[in-house]
């Protein structure tokens, strides 16, 4: 793939406008390996980010997170990266600020909060509130 | 090739519908999708009779529809594998925004269509209103005049579909009823050289090759849109040069010789028709005829590969005649007909300047006789002789009642 | 009849769940928040098999599949609006004949065979496609994404839509209180087509879905999966409420979740620890919110008592297994 796809005349598509997700041929079963180890090609949407469709970010707080994996099966984006078992942080290419994630969290305080675009990972942290007492709102 | 193989005599008698029948089975199609219709439905039934009884190694699919029927063409044509099926008029009208999507995802598939008038009124006889309908479509097509072509040219579409060079759909032509229930006698290959004719599929990007993920059937706006439909109709417009080929290998193999346009009698013409179908055999008989009795000389030319149109072929046919008529097959809809349309739009841009007059005849399956062609021929004649079409442009032949003609530029 | 090749993972918990090697991929256009890939991802993920999916025209479709981009990293494809099934039933077709003749991976286990469609595409455009492919048994997942709208176009009724919800072609006015007609059952219908196992399930219920989902792809023959699909921007409640909406649909059992084996057994997969009532699922969607207009009261009190009957009803096929 020298070209990239913008600069390609009719005569250099592929015909029928098939789209192939990855580089070369895929020597293994998908489901052995996690997507940062396949060799994603231009075409595939992995490629591209749609972070700019947000206006407000999930921040991730390691510290309260229990590691219950909500956030991950609930955001449709496929932005919350977990290994093993244990939640690694937001993608925030790939992550269009719905705000699943934090209504989905349990913990109390929650591990993920929506902050303000502009607001910096560690301002955020720095903002963290407190345990809610029972019956405060 | 099926591992039961069918012993076949070197001449057969089969009518059109079987002489498709016996092509798929030879050629070994992984999976027909189809759905029964008048007067395609043999080409269905003979090939399921043979899957009953254990020569096809393949699928057959009987669909609920014929639109799922070509949907599960192109599934299984994209999956990688040799797909065909067969229908006519409604059924291919019913069809018709998956031909698109054939053509448009460049999946080879073959489809036989058993040429039928649409409705209103609903009609089962042999007309070319469906061939028509086919024409934007995008696919490859051929026609076949005769049972024997109709088997020829059915085995030759796969090899042309398959092509790396083409890799688009084919409809394979011939006229309802009046090739498809006619049975002739058909030299066919025996089930090992067709075999070896028709050879092996090759895949490509095809969903059951899990080594390299594709996704097939995107949709594109107007940054894109414009360069894959010139890429498709540059694959097509190229797929002339493969039929070409694959008629010339055909020739080698069995004397046969088919040409993307016929022609008979147009060495020393003077006046020609041009038609499509069966019609062109009984011209064949006509101009032998009027020749010999009334010292007319007329020839007759057939686009037989229709898509790609071949304009240089058909221009270069028809610059030495002093007057054509292009007959159409199909209710016009309000305009010339399409070979008028075709044949004019060829021509314009040479040197040659004949009368060109539209007939439009033989709608609904009404017969086009011999004696018929011979009043066309004399017409043709005289229009030549008096350097001007005498009425109208268009005509309506061979319908009980007052003339219905259309369209006079005389004077312009 | 043949067994399937059984390569089910084994997903105990939602943390070995997370595991998962994602086959579906950010940055397709769906909506923030769209319950339609959070569904995809748990079908996706119920599997380690090679997957061959098709999409019929829809937002799924329209989203995941713009030229130059595809969000899939598995075999797709998508032909019409009418037809994802019958595609994947060529497809699965294909994959039969040429594991026979000899052309396939011998080696590897068959691949899954999914379809999705929205409800448009398949309660109404690409049903006659789908009763088609189930009447014909092929080894085939069916997976309806229901959403109750033709979402892709703008949120025109389908015959999914509920009741009373207001669609730009059949919108509540000062003359009409919105949909006139009653949701098609489809479920039944499917199951009635003799298939060996159609369930309901929701996203929000993770564990109850992928347990049908693995069911599903366990099983020979063709398989109906209706999806709810709380769609934010159709049923006009915020990006961050799908998952919430979804559980009130569940819990007041407007969507109750269920499976039926063999067209016969019925059984009763969710039953909630509370019942809410109709009424606070229709008040957390704005298409429903001209119902709470004194005029149209009636028909909320009309929404309770049809699923309470549909809950009876429900309950007593479970018991008699019939």
């Amino acid at each position: 793939m020298s070209k990239p796809i913008s600069e390609m005349g009719w005569d250099e598509l592929v015909p029928g406008a098939a789209l192939h997700t990855f580089d070369g041929t895929v020597e293994t079963n998908l489901s052995n390996i996690q997507p940062e180890e396949r060799k994603y090609s231009e075409t595939s949407s992995k490629s591209m980010s749609v972070g700019d469709w947000r206006v407000i970010k999930p921040v991730w707080n390691s510290e309260t997170c229990i590691d219950c994996q909500n956030c991950w099966v609930f955001c449709p984006d496929t932005s919350i990266i977990a290994r093993n078992k244990e939640m690694r942080g937001v993608d925030y290419e790939h992550c269009k600020g719905c705000g699943l994630c934090v209504s989905v969290c349990p913990t109390n305080p929650k591990s993920l909060l929506m902050f303000n675009e502009y607001v910096t990972v560690e301002d955020a942290l720095s903002q963290w509130p407190e345990k809610k007492k029972k019956g405060e709102l | 090739m099926n591992s039961r193989k069918m012993e076949l005599n070197k001449v057969e008698v089969w009518d059109g519908n079987m002489a498709n029948s016996q092509a798929f089975r030879q050629a070994d199609v992984d999976v027909v999708a189809a759905y029964p219709i008048t007067p395609s439905t043999a080409t269905v039934e003979n090939y399921a009779m043979f899957h009953a009884n254990g020569y096809i190694d393949g699928e057959v699919i009987m669909t609920e529809s014929e639109h799922a029927a070509m949907s599960g063409c192109i599934g299984a044509g994209a999956a990688g594998g040799r797909v065909a099926t067969a229908t006519s008029s409604q059924g291919l009208a019913l069809m018709i925004e998956t031909l698109y999507q054939a053509s448009g995802m460049r999946i080879p598939v073959v489809l036989c269509l058993v040429n039928r008038a649409l409705a209103a009124p609903l009609n089962v006889n042999g007309d070319h209103s469906d061939l028509y309908l086919t024409r934007d479509a995008g696919w490859v097509s051929i026609d076949a005049f005769s049972p024997q072509q109709a088997y020829d040219m059915t085995l030759m579409s796969f090899r042309i579909s398959e092509h790396l060079d083409v890799r688009l759909p084919v409809i394979s032509n011939q006229d309802g009823f009046m090739t498809s229930h006619t049975a002739q006698n058909v030299h066919p290959l025996d089930d090992d050289t067709a075999s070896k004719f028709v050879g092996e599929y090759k895949q490509v990007n095809a969903l059951l090759n899990f080594e390299k993920p594709v996704t097939h059937g995107v949709q594109t706006e107007q940054d894109w849109h414009f360069e894959h439909k010139a890429k498709q109709h540059a694959a097509l417009m190229g797929a002339k040069k493969v039929v070409k080929e694959i008629f010339a290998e055909f020739k080698e193999l069995t004397g046969r010789e088919y040409k993307v346009v016929e022609s008979y009698g147009m060495e020393d013409a003077e006046v020609a028709i041009v038609c499509l179908g069966s019609t062109y055999e009984t011209a064949i008989v006509a101009i032998d005829e009027i020749k010999k009795e009334e010292g007319i000389n007329v020839g007759v030319v057939a686009p037989r590969l229709f898509r790609p149109f071949p304009l240089e072929e058909v221009a270069a046919e028809l610059q030495t005649v002093k007057a054509i008529a292009c007959m159409d097959r199909s209710a016009p809809g309000g305009t010339v007909g399409t070979l008028y349309n075709e044949i004019s739009g060829a021509l314009i841009n040479t040197p040659a300047r004949p009368l060109v007059t539209n007939l439009i005849y033989g709608l609904g399956g009404r017969d086009m006789t011999v004696a018929g062609l011979k009043d066309i021929f004399r017409q043709l004649d005289k229009d030549a002789k008096a350097g001007k079409i005498s009425g109208n442009i268009q005509k309506l032949v061979g319908v009980r009642g007052p003339e219905l003609s259309f369209y006079n530029v005389q004077g312009l | 009849m043949s067994t399937l090749q059984n390569t089910q993972k084994e997903i105990k918990n939602l943390k070995s769940f997370s595991t998962a090697a994602e086959r579906f991929e950010g940055s397709h256009l769906l909506c923030p928040g769209c319950a339609h890939s959070i569904i995809v991802r748990e079908v996706l993920n119920a599997t380690n098999d090679n997957l061959v999916v098709a999409a019929s025209t829809g937002c799924l479709e329209v989203c995941t599949a713009i030229y130059p981009h595809t969000s899939w990293d598995c075999s797709w494809i998508h032909i019409g609006f009418e037809n994802s099934s019958t595609a994947i039933a060529g497809a699965e077709t294909m994959h039969k004949v040429l594991k026979r003749k000899g052309r396939m991976n011998s080696d590897e286990p068959d691949p899954k065979f999914v379809a999705f469609g929205g409800d448009g595409s398949t309660y109404d455009i690409g049903f006659q496609w789908i009763s088609g492919c189930f009447e014909r048994g092929h080894n085939m997942m069916y997976v309806c994404l229901d959403n109750e709208v033709y979402a892709n176009t703008g949120g025109q009724r389908s015959s999914s839509t509920p009741i009373g919800s207001s669609t730009t072609t059949a919108p509540a006015g000062s003359h009409s209180y919105g949909e006139k007609r009653q949701k098609k059952d489809i479920v039944s219908i499917m199951a009635a087509h003799g298939s060996p196992y159609v369930a309901q399930v929701a996203p929000n219920k993770w564990k109850d879905m992928v347990k049908k989902i693995q069911r599903g792809f366990a099983t020979e023959g063709p398989v109906f999966i209706n999806a709810m699909s709380a769609c934010t921007t159709e049923w006009k409640f915020a990006p961050n409420q799908t998952i919430e909406v979804s559980d009130l649909a569940v819990d007041s059992l407007v969507f109750p979740l269920y499976e039926i084996i063999d067209g016969k057994e019925l059984n009763i997969t969710y039953r909630p620890k509370n019942v809410v009532p109709v009424r606070d699922y229709l008040g957390a969607q704005p298409r429903f919110k001209h119902l709470f207009k004194p005029e149209n009261e009636y028909l909320i009190d009309e929404w309770q008592k049809r699923i309470d009957a549909r809950w009876e009803f429900l309950q007593k096929r479970e018991e008699i297994k019939l």
